[in-house]
Parts: C-alpha cells; sequence; structure tokens
C-alpha cells in the first residue's frame, strides 16, 4: 500500500515526463489490439476469401504433376488427373468433405460472326462440372443469362471479358449467341460447338476472375481430345495387367492376336479432364488429416496441397502484413522500453537522497525495487488499459461495416471490400502480456542501480 | 551504560590516487542519554564518525558497538533493521519525502517496522507532530513548509520509532541562527523529557554551546572531549 501510495505520487508529481511514456506505452497498445486485429481479421477473411473463390481446402491434382497446383497458370496447365471418378469416388465416402469440384484451366477462342466477318477472341477459362462447381466457389454473380445449367453446354464470360472484347474487337457477346469454341492442343485446333449461356461478375478478386472464364467440362474433353477407351477386351486387359507385374509377360503380349481386334467394337468414353479437384470440408474439418485419409487410398494417382500452398503469394500477402505488424509492433516496444529505460534511470538519479533517505531510515533494498516496479507498472497498465479501451471502440466502430482499405491493397488482401473486424481476446491478451514485459524489462537496470543507492547518498545530500 | 563506543577505528578511502583517512584510531564511548556535539572544521571526519554511529559506513580498521551490537558482523539485511529499530537520522537537508505530507513522513518509518496497528501508528505520530508543534501542518507537505518546519518534522520522523540514538548532521547549517537555536533547543528538551540519546555533528559555536558533551575532532582524531563524565 505504502509502495503504490509512493508510486502513484511519483508519477503525479512528473506528470510531462510520465504523459510522453505513457503515449508512447498507449500507442505501442493501441498498435499491438488494433493491428493484430486487423491483421487477424485480414488472415481469416484472406483464407475464407482464398478458399470459397480459389482452392477450396484443399486441391487434389495428379501425382504426375512437378508443379504445386496454381489457379492461375492458365498457359502451363497441370497433367489431367488419371481417373478423377475414383478420386471422386473416395472424396465422397469421406465424412469431413462438404463439397467437392473437379476443374481444368485452359485458354482457347471464341469464334464468333459479326456483319459476316468471324472474330476469334481469346480467353482463359475454368473448364467446370455446373453441378458440382457452384457447390464449392461462390465466386460468380451471374448478371445476366444464367451459368450453364447441369447436364447442358455453354459458355460463362466476365462482363469486365466482354467490355475488353468491345474495346479491343468493337464486338461484344449475346447471351444465347451460338459460339464455336477452339481449342489448341498438341495434334491442332479442335472446334466445339457452344454456346454463351450468361455474363457474370467477380464477387472477390477482380483483378483475377474479371479474366477467367467457364465452360462445362464435357465441351472442354471433347474440345481437348480427353477421351478414352471405356473397355479392351478381357484377355488384352489381362494381358497388359500381367505385364505390369511382370516384366517378361510384356514379351508375351506379342504373341496375342491383335490382328483379331475389333476397333469398331470399342466404345469410346469421354473423360473429364480434370487437372485439379477442389476440396471444401465441413466446418472444423481438419485439411492435413483429409488430405492423408485422402492419399492413403491406394492406387488414386493424385496428390494434395492445402489451400495456402496451392494459393500462390496470395496466402503470403495476409502472413506478411501479420509479420509487419508484428515487427512494427516490436519495434515500437523496442523504443517505449528504449526510453523507458533511459527515464527510469534519469528518475533514479534525480532521486538518489530520497533513495538513500529511505534506506537509512529502514527500507530494505526490495522496497525500492517495489517502489519502481509499481511505478513502471501503475503508469504501463494505466495507458496499456486507456489504449486497450481506444482500441475497443475502433474495432466496434469499424463494426460489420468494415475497415475500409484501398482497393488494390484489399483486392489482393482479402479480394476486395472492406475488411470485417472480428474482435478477439487474444491481441488484448497479447497486448497486456508485451507491456507487463516491457513494463519489467525496462525496470531492471534501473532499479538495479536504484537498489544500490547506499544510506551514505542521504548523509552526502547538501 | 554505553549505547555507542568506538574502539581504534580508522577509515581511509582513496579519493582518485590519493588516499584519504577520515578517521585515525578513534576511540570514543557515549552513554543513554546524553546530548553530545562532534565538533570540528570540515574534512575533520565528524561526518564519517557520524556515519559509524548510523551502520551507513564501515570502518576500515577498529571495532563499532552500537547499543550492544557489534556492526561489522551484521549483514546489509541485518543493518537495515538495525537502523530501523534503534536509529533516527536527522539531515542537514531534511531529507524529507517530497510527495508525502507531513503526518505520512513521520509514519513512514512505523510503516516500514509494520509492527503496529493503524490506531497504535496514529498515536505516535500524532504525539510527535504537536512535540515539534507541527499540529496544524499535518497535511501540508514539505514544499509547503520553511526551512524550521522541515527540520522539526524530520526530528518527529526520527524520534516516532523510539530509537537508541538519533544523528543528526549539521541539523542547523541550512537554518538561519534563530531557527538553529530553536531547533536545538527542541532536540535538548527531548533529550531530556524522553532520555533519547542525541549526536550531532557542529562547526557552529553557538549551536555547540547548547550540548553538554563536546567531542573535537581534526584530521580524523579526537582532540578534545569537554563535559566527558567519563
Amino acid at each position: 500500500m505504502l509502495t503504490l501510495k509512493l508510486a502513484l505520487r511519483t508519477l503525479a508529481r512528473r506528470k510531462g515526463r510520465m504523459i510522453l511514456i505513457g503515449s508512447l506505452v498507449a500507442f505501442g497498445t493501441f498498435l499491438v489490439v488494433f493491428g493484430t486485429t486487423v491483421a487477424s481479421s485480414a488472415s481469416r477473411a484472406s483464407r475464407e476469401s482464398i478458399i470459397r473463390n480459389f482452392t477450396g481446402d484443399f486441391i487434389v491434382y495428379s501425382e504426375r504433376s512437378r508443379d504445386l497446383p496454381s489457379p492461375f497458370a492458365f498457359n502451363t496447365p497441370l497433367p489431367a488427373i488419371r481417373d478423377s471418378a475414383a478420386v471422386e469416388a473416395a472424396l465422397a465416402a469421406m465424412p469431413e468433405v462438404e463439397a467437392y469440384a473437379p476443374y481444368a484451366q485452359n485458354y482457347g477462342l471464341i469464334q464468333a460472326e459479326r456483319a459476316g466477318k468471324k472474330l476469334e477472341l481469346p480467353f482463359i477459362f475454368y473448364a467446370v462440372d455446373p453441378a458440382t462447381y457452384p457447390q464449392v466457389f461462390e465466386n460468380a454473380k451471374m448478371e445476366e443469362g444464367a451459368f450453364f445449367a447441369e447436364g447442358t453446354r455453354g459458355v460463362a464470360i466476365s462482363r469486365f471479358q466482354n467490355e475488353q472484347y468491345a474495346k479491343n474487337y468493337g464486338a461484344t457477346l449475346e447471351v444465347g449467341e451460338p459460339l464455336t469454341l477452339l481449342g489448341i492442343t498438341e495434334g491442332g485446333v479442335n472446334t466445339a460447338r457452344s454456346s454463351l449461356s450468361g455474363i457474370f461478375s467477380a464477387r472477390r478478386y477482380k483483378s483475377v476472375f474479371d479474366y477467367i472464364n467457364f465452360m462445362d467440362s464435357a465441351t472442354y474433353a471433347q474440345l481437348y481430345n480427353y477421351s478414352g477407351v471405356k473397355a479392351l477386351p478381357a484377355d488384352l486387359d489381362a494381358g497388359l495387367a500381367a505385364a505390369a507385374q511382370d516384366e517378361a509377360a510384356v514379351f508375351g503380349l506379342a504373341d496375342a492376336d491383335f490382328g483379331s481386334l475389333d476397333l469398331g467394337a470399342l466404345e469410346s468414353e469421354a473423360l473429364s479432364g480434370s487437372t485439379m479437384i477442389a476440396v471444401r470440408l465441413k466446418a472444423g474439418a481438419d485439411a492435413d488429416k483429409a488430405m492423408a485419409s485422402l492419399l492413403a487410398v491406394p492406387g488414386l494417382g493424385v496428390k494434395a496441397a492445402r489451400w495456402d500452398e496451392a494459393s500462390g503469394f496470395y496466402a503470403q500477402i495476409a502472413k506478411a502484413l501479420q509479420g509487419f505488424i508484428y515487427l512494427a509492433t516490436a519495434l515500437v516496444f523496442l523504443v517505449v522500453a528504449l526510453i523507458f529505460t533511459n527515464t527510469l534511470i534519469i528518475n533514479v538519479t534525480e532521486r538518489t537522497a530520497e533513495i538513500g533517505t529511505m534506506r537509512a531510515i529502514g527500507a530494505e533494498r526490495s522496497f525500492v525495487r517495489g517502489i519502481f516496479l509499481a511505478e513502471a507498472l501503475v503508469l504501463n497498465l494505466a495507458a496499456s488499459l486507456a489504449a486497450m479501451a481506444a482500441a475497443g471502440v475502433a474495432i466496434a466502430a469499424f463494426g460489420k461495416g468494415g475497415l475500409p482499405l484501398p482497393e488494390t491493397v484489399s483486392q489482393f488482401l482479402i479480394g476486395g471490400g472492406p475488411l470485417e473486424l472480428r474482435a478477439s481476446p487474444l491481441p488484448f491478451l497479447q497486448a497486456l502480456a508485451a507491456v507487463l514485459l516491457v513494463s519489467v524489462l525496462a525496470t531492471i537496470y534501473p532499479v538495479r542501480v536504484a537498489m544500490s543507492v547506499t544510506p551514505l547518498k542521504a548523509m552526502a545530500e547538501r | 551504560m554505553k549505547v555507542v563506543e568506538l574502539t581504534d577505528v580508522h577509515k581511509h578511502y582513496m579519493l582518485g590516487q590519493t588516499r584519504v583517512d577520515a578517521l585515525r584510531g578513534v576511540s570514543l564511548g557515549i552513554e543513554k542519554g546524553e546530548f553530545l556535539a562532534i565538533s570540528g572544521p570540515s574534512g575533520s571526519g565528524k561526518s564519517t564518525m557520524l556515519n559509524m554511529f548510523g551502520c551507513i559506513d564501515a570502518p576500515t580498521s577498529g571495532k563499532v558497538v552500537i547499543d550492544g551490537a557489534e556492526v561489522e558482523k551484521l549483514g546489509d539485511k541485518e543493518l537495515t533493521r538495525y537502523r530501523r529499530t534503534k536509529i533516527g537520522f536527522i539531515f542537514q537537508s531534511f531529507n524529507l519525502i517530497p510527495v508525502l505530507s507531513v503526518y505520512e513522513n513521520i509514519e513512514f518509518p512505523l510503516l516500514l517496522r509494520r509492527d503496529l496497528s493503524a490506531a497504535g501508528r496514529k498515536e505516535l505520530v500524532t504525539r510527535f507532530v504537536e512535540e515539534v508543534g507541527l499540529g496544524d501542518r499535518m497535511r501540508n507537505k514539505p514544499n509547503e513548509l520553511s526551512g524550521g518546519q522541515r527540520q522539526r518534522v524530520a526530528i518527529a520522523r526520527a524520534l516516532v520509532t523510539g530509537p537508541a540514538i538519533v544523528l543528526a548532521d549539521e541539523p542547523t547549517a541550512n537554518l538561519d541562527s534563530e531557527t538553529g537555536v530553536r531547533i536545538v533547543e527542541l532536540m535538548r528538551r527531548i533529550n531530556e523529557t524522553e532520555k533519547t540519546t542525541f549526536i550531532f555533528s557542529t562547526h557552529d559555536a553557538h549551536i555547540r554551546r547548547e550540548a553538554r558533551r563536546v567531542v573535537s575532532i581534526l584530521d580524523g582524531r579526537i582532540v578534545g572531549d569537554e563535559g566527558s563524565e567519563g
């Protein structure tokens, strides 16, 4: 009680200096609470945006792929998943899986006719299954027409893309318009008939989805030659299976009567051509565990990458912001600690006679330590509590309306729009811990100096 | 009964490269209830001797016994406790705690002892505030008092714990002569009524005359001891 009384009155007596220190501590605390809330909210919003727009919780892709999946690699698509149906069946059997959507990415041309002249309009696209894609992703908001319906064929383009066509080719596409699609493959250019089913605008990540369009996966498989044979004759199939087990059996295949293989009797099978399957998990499910249990299924021939591995630099932006805020906070607290230490040393020097007098009268060293610790804690806790209240008010003020961010920053960070701030107790506890730590650390040296003051200093005061 | 006994005490310290012999073989005994002045010019060793009595400095050699305890054998904590219970200090510059009121400054050493109830402390503090004539200034801070009033607070603070000895280092040096005389008269009155041992250093001849015993010191040696019963 005596220690606290002395601390409070000493702080009041040295108002100017203490207000300066208190302001710095308050600034640091505000930065911890508000900055960390912004960073964690941005991190959460970024994660949700990426998962809902690009990757799902994880992406399954071919084990033959040398690269990580990237939703933006249109010029170098990944190898197709060999048996997409088997992977989908395995995913369907997993209780933690909410939904999954096989898709591929590529580029092609849309051929449209205007005034008797054929225009070839380039476009990059996701080839998707309309039945599953909207269950995983919510990136397209239809403005005209509709997303192609389940079991139908069609193309949906972005409004921005259509505006670019108008700007660069002097033509826009109309909903319902028949189109010829051109797919460029190693064997040449394939064509497929389709129509423009709708025009959409991007809900988020306009800088990405303004340029991405959609095509149904059946048209895609046709356009890019994704087809196979439904079933081989039983003896050839058995021979191939044996050859897979035993190298010598490969030579046995040469003895088989291939001349009798009736090619006309073989039934073709359309393959999806999917290069990726995005998987959404139920709330609370662990992505790593789900990935491990999928990969434990034998014979799927796939690998899996978490959302943050598969989203390229987008996931790194929020982490970088978080790192920047932590670094800035650490620097502020370092400066606070240095200034505070310095001020306390000046205080000790100015109060040498007072400390010496207390020691002469019978105060123990621990009492002197208590006074300086109490001064540091009272000042810093008061300043940090005030700053926490201010940060709490600021967070509440932005509330659901969100913190407005410059659009460019927002697009890269969370896909656009204001950042919804969500308060949690953690930043407040972190701030409290930081202030306590700084108070104690900054006091160690000045307290040692104060405790070394002998009662002789009281006598020396003239 | 001797409350202070110095036997062949030497004290030297280094001032840069120069050795300063502050005390050179001082032996002195002080009886309980004495009112003793240590007199001498600046640098003669008065304050060093007082520091020995106050357990805030240790001799280079020799023996210092305060109220029966040999102080060289006590550790820092024991010395602190010893000062808290046995010794009262009055400083030349008063050395009051600036953020505490008159009442709180006097109460301060009692709070350090932690062996008295609030009521017990209040009774003692009130008694000594009245004793030094500051009953109407109890709530004032030191900076609201005159020099003489501050020294009265310091006297009350030194006496409130009932110490075996009260040490006063040049208690009148920062006061005008009239106030100085009144302060010494107050100390003497308390010495007579409370039987508290007072040891004070001074080089003021007028103040020295108030003492019943005057020990003169020069160049670290006792050169006179007037009024000693021994």
